[in-house]
């Protein structure tokens, strides 16, 4: 490898590893997420093994036999060493009930809290009183219910002492059920066909994704930077600079003033007022009117670049062909739809297509402005999933479903790219560079 | 039609390229705008197609004043140096565009395009895109698409500057018969001599935003107006010999020694008068009566002819063109001879006398 090649790895190697931390390491590490069914239930790290209610109704669910289930669930009393410490070292007061249980009665099982009462009054050295007697039970309670059991193999230990007679099929099934953590899986694809409201948010996506493009980002774009085209120098310096101010605006600040325009007591209704129109909050009142906010919002910022970028390409048109096509007979309207228009092409094609990519991952503006309301009529793609790995109104941020949703935008991306680059042949628009090795 | 310029002044800015302008084209002359670059020669162009507004003056075309008409509706034809074709257009749709504007019928169109095709020989790359021609090929769809309307004026900006010597003189002959051909007045902004006065049936020539003579090009050949004028025009270019006038004889500057006298158109110039004399190469030649001695210091063999250059005692040079066969060799000393009856004299302010 020569010196220069050597040296060209060294000054890429800043990009290489912000590429990396930044780009490859999401889009793997959301791959990886969306096959799992993380969420702040099962945490990120590892888990537990519990046996909860929930469990046993999903056991019953799943076709396991009740009376299992019911033992499973019991609440059962053992004369255990182990409880026999607890109760001697927490200070049951009559320590010679203690004695007896251990020196005689050690290993007995009662089923409930009521037989195994039963069983004390009838000791030697019972308690006195029944509330003393009453206050000795509970440590002698043995459930498995609510334990925590560090791996399969302490609960596989607990049940075989529960002599279930359950065959290990059955047992590995009671540890899937009652793990914590969690697991590798395709639930989270599943769940996502399967739910109706996922074909509406893709609706949505469709819409704000083409309604946007096609108006601002290149359509408005277009007329701005043709119409500032044909405008004295100044002036369309000016008004190129004033189309930029949205996108020089931090977004928070930019989508507030919007809110401030459309909400109760906001311009809109200031104004309507006048004309007896009862106040309302415009942005979030229908979902047309919601839409129409979302589109407005995106398309003023969007619709700079594409401006910037056509200005330059128009500029870059050989003057003498515009000449040309003057001295030619052709008016303005037929300049630009004859010269114009084909001749930046490939600019408006750029444009489009990097719009298109960007806008499906963008929802910061949805975000701030009607976070995909009212109801659901805004919610797009990417705020769907943003909301559900992390901002879920119910708290329980699903990272692994979250993660599947980013992922079909991560494919719809690179699948859309390939076309792209495919149907517009950009490789054509390359030029090979003229210096060699 | 008659093109005619009025008064034509234009400024970029705060400096005047051009004022007050006067000219005439004559219907189904060519002219040629010929002067060195920056001029003002395509800037006049420019106003009489209409693309650059004029600061002050008129056009006319015919009786028609279109000094305020836009360049879509004056109806004149132009090729641009770079051609100017779409690029996106086939060697068709760029022919036809001036039609397709204007909204004629697709029958017509075709008609039309074929005609013109023929006329200009490109009957065979009408489905081509621009870039897949030649540059002569790209001049001659330029044309087609400049004539396709029968422009009243044709406009043609530099349009041999960009090919190359053999298919510069090829598209030279066919410029000028195609537009004998269709009998449209033209105009030709050239900064070469030799195109100006091969094809062109006058020249105006142009320095820094003045026409200074326009004549049929043998006219101003042989009587220039100034020096500017006699040195712009020849090739190999007139050389010139500054002197002073001593007793109806000239002697050059520098050197006493050297004489030459005076024709005698030139008569009665008073002694210490500054003069500049131009000799055309073909006018010193070793058996004219008017002998200057000199060096042979370069020797430039052109084929059909040979090119010397003389140093004369006093540091000029003049030039001669002599038949292939001379036999004369870097560093002889010649004494060859000046036809005076073909000598132009400048005054001190270049002026020819």
């Amino acid at each position: 490898m020569s010196v220069s090649a050597r040296l060209g790895i060294l000054f890429l190697a800043p990009a290489l590893i912000f590429v990396t931390l930044f780009f490859f390491a999401p889009v793997v590490l959301t791959g990886v997420f969306s096959f799992t069914n993380m969420s702040t239930a099962t945490g990120i790290t590892g888990g537990a093994y519990q046996v909860t209610s929930n469990v046993l109704r999903q056991l019953a669910d799943e076709g396991f036999e009740k009376s299992t289930l019911d033992r499973l669930g019991a609440k059962s009393y053992v004369v255990s060493a182990q409880a026999l410490v607890v109760a001697t070292t927490e200070g049951v007061v009559d320590k010679a009930v203690l004695v007896e249980l251990e020196s005689k009665h050690l290993g007995k099982t009662y089923q409930s809290r009521r037989d195994f009462e039963r069983f004390l009054k009838k000791l030697k050295n019972r308690p006195r009183s029944t509330r003393d007697l009453k206050k000795i039970s509970p440590y002698f309670r043995a459930s498995l219910m609510g334990q925590r059991f560090e791996s399969e193999e302490v609960l596989f230990a607990m049940l075989a002492s529960l002599d279930l007679g359950l065959p290990d099929p059955q047992m590995r099934h009671v540890a899937r059920a009652s793990y914590t953590g969690w697991v590798w899986g395709t639930g989270n694809f599943k769940r996502m066909f399967s739910l109706g409201d996922n074909l509406r948010v893709l609706r949505n996506t469709g819409i704000y994704v083409v309604a946007t493009l096609l108006l601002f980002n290149t359509g408005f774009a277009l007329v701005l930077a043709i119409a500032t085209f044909y405008l004295p120098g100044r002036h369309s310096a000016f008004f190129r600079g004033l189309w930029l101010l949205p996108r020089i605006t931090p977004p928070v600040l930019y989508v507030l003033l919007w809110k401030w325009l459309a909400w109760d007591t906001g311009f809109i209704n200031t104004i309507l007022a006048n004309f007896d129109i009862q106040s309302r909050n415009w942005m979030l009142d229908t979902g047309a009117n919601a839409w129409l906010f979302v589109v407005l919002i995106n398309g003023f910022v969007g619709a700079s670049m594409g401006m910037i970028i056509f200005a330059s390409a128009i500029k870059a048109i050989p003057q003498t062909m515009l000449h040309a096509s003057e001295v030619d007979g052709a008016n303005r309207w037929q300049q630009i739809r004859h010269i114009i228009l084909p001749q930046i092409k490939w600019p408006i094609m750029f444009i489009t297509v990097y719009q298109t990519l960007s806008l499906l991952t963008s929802f910061e503006y949805i975000w701030l402005s009607t976070d995909g309301g009212p109801g659901t009529s805004t919610e797009v793609w990417a705020l769907a999933a943003f909301h559900a790995a992390l901002d879920n109104y119910w708290g329980n941020l699903q990272y692994g479903y979250g993660a599947a949703l980013a992922l079909v935008l991560v494919v719809i991306g690179v699948v859309m790219s390939l076309i792209y680059l495919r149907l517009f042949n950009f490789d054509a628009l390359i030029t090979r560079p003229r210096i060699e090795q | 039609m008659e093109i005619v310029v009025k008064g034509f002044t234009k400024h970029f800015g705060d400096t005047a390229v051009i004022e007050n302008m006067n000219l005439t084209v004559k219907d189904g002359e060519m002219l040629a705008l010929l002067g060195p670059s920056g001029c003002g020669k395509s800037t006049t162009l420019f106003a009489i197609c209409g693309i650059h507004k004029m600061d002050a003056g008129q056009v006319l075309f015919g009786d028609r004043d279109v000094t305020h008409v836009p360049a879509q509706q004056r109806n004149v034809g132009m090729v641009f140096q770079s051609y100017a074709l779409y690029p996106h257009m086939t060697v068709f749709q760029n022919i036809a565009f001036p039609l397709t504007v204007r909204r004629e019928s697709k029958v017509d169109i075709k008609r039309k395009v074929m005609e013109i095709a023929d006329l200009v020989y490109i009957g065979e790359l009408l489905e081509r895109r621009p870039a897949q021609l030649s540059g002569g090929q790209q001049q001659r769809v330029s044309l087609a698409r400049a004539l396709i309307r029968r422009p009243g004026v044709l406009m043609l900006d530099e349009p041999l500057a960009n090919l190359d010597a053999r298919l510069r003189l090829e598209m030279r002959s066919e410029l000028r018969r195609i537009q004998q051909e269709t009998g449209i007045a033209a105009i030709l902004v050239t900064h070469d001599q030799v195109e100006a006065m091969s094809i062109c049936d006058r020249i105006a020539i142009m320095d820094q935003g003045k026409i200074l003579q326009i004549a049929t090009p043998a006219e101003m050949y042989q009587r220039p107006v100034n020096s500017f004028v006699a040195g712009f025009l020849g090739d190999p270019p007139i050389s010139f010999l500054d002197g002073v006038v001593r007793q109806g004889i000239l002697v050059l500057q520098g050197d006493a020694d050297d004489t030459i006298p005076l024709p005698e158109h030139i008569s009665g110039q008073p002694d210490g008068k500054v003069l500049r004399l131009g000799v055309r190469p073909e006018h010193y030649q070793p058996h004219f009566p008017t002998k200057v001695k000199g060096a042979v210091v370069f020797v430039e063999m052109q084929g059909r002819e040979i090119l010397f250059d003389v140093k004369l005692s006093n540091g000029d040079l003049l030039r001669s063109v002599q038949a292939a066969s001379s036999q004369f060799k870097l560093g002889d000393t010649v004494e060859w001879g000046v036809d005076p009856a073909q000598i132009l004299v400048f005054d001190d302010h270049g002026t020819r006398l």
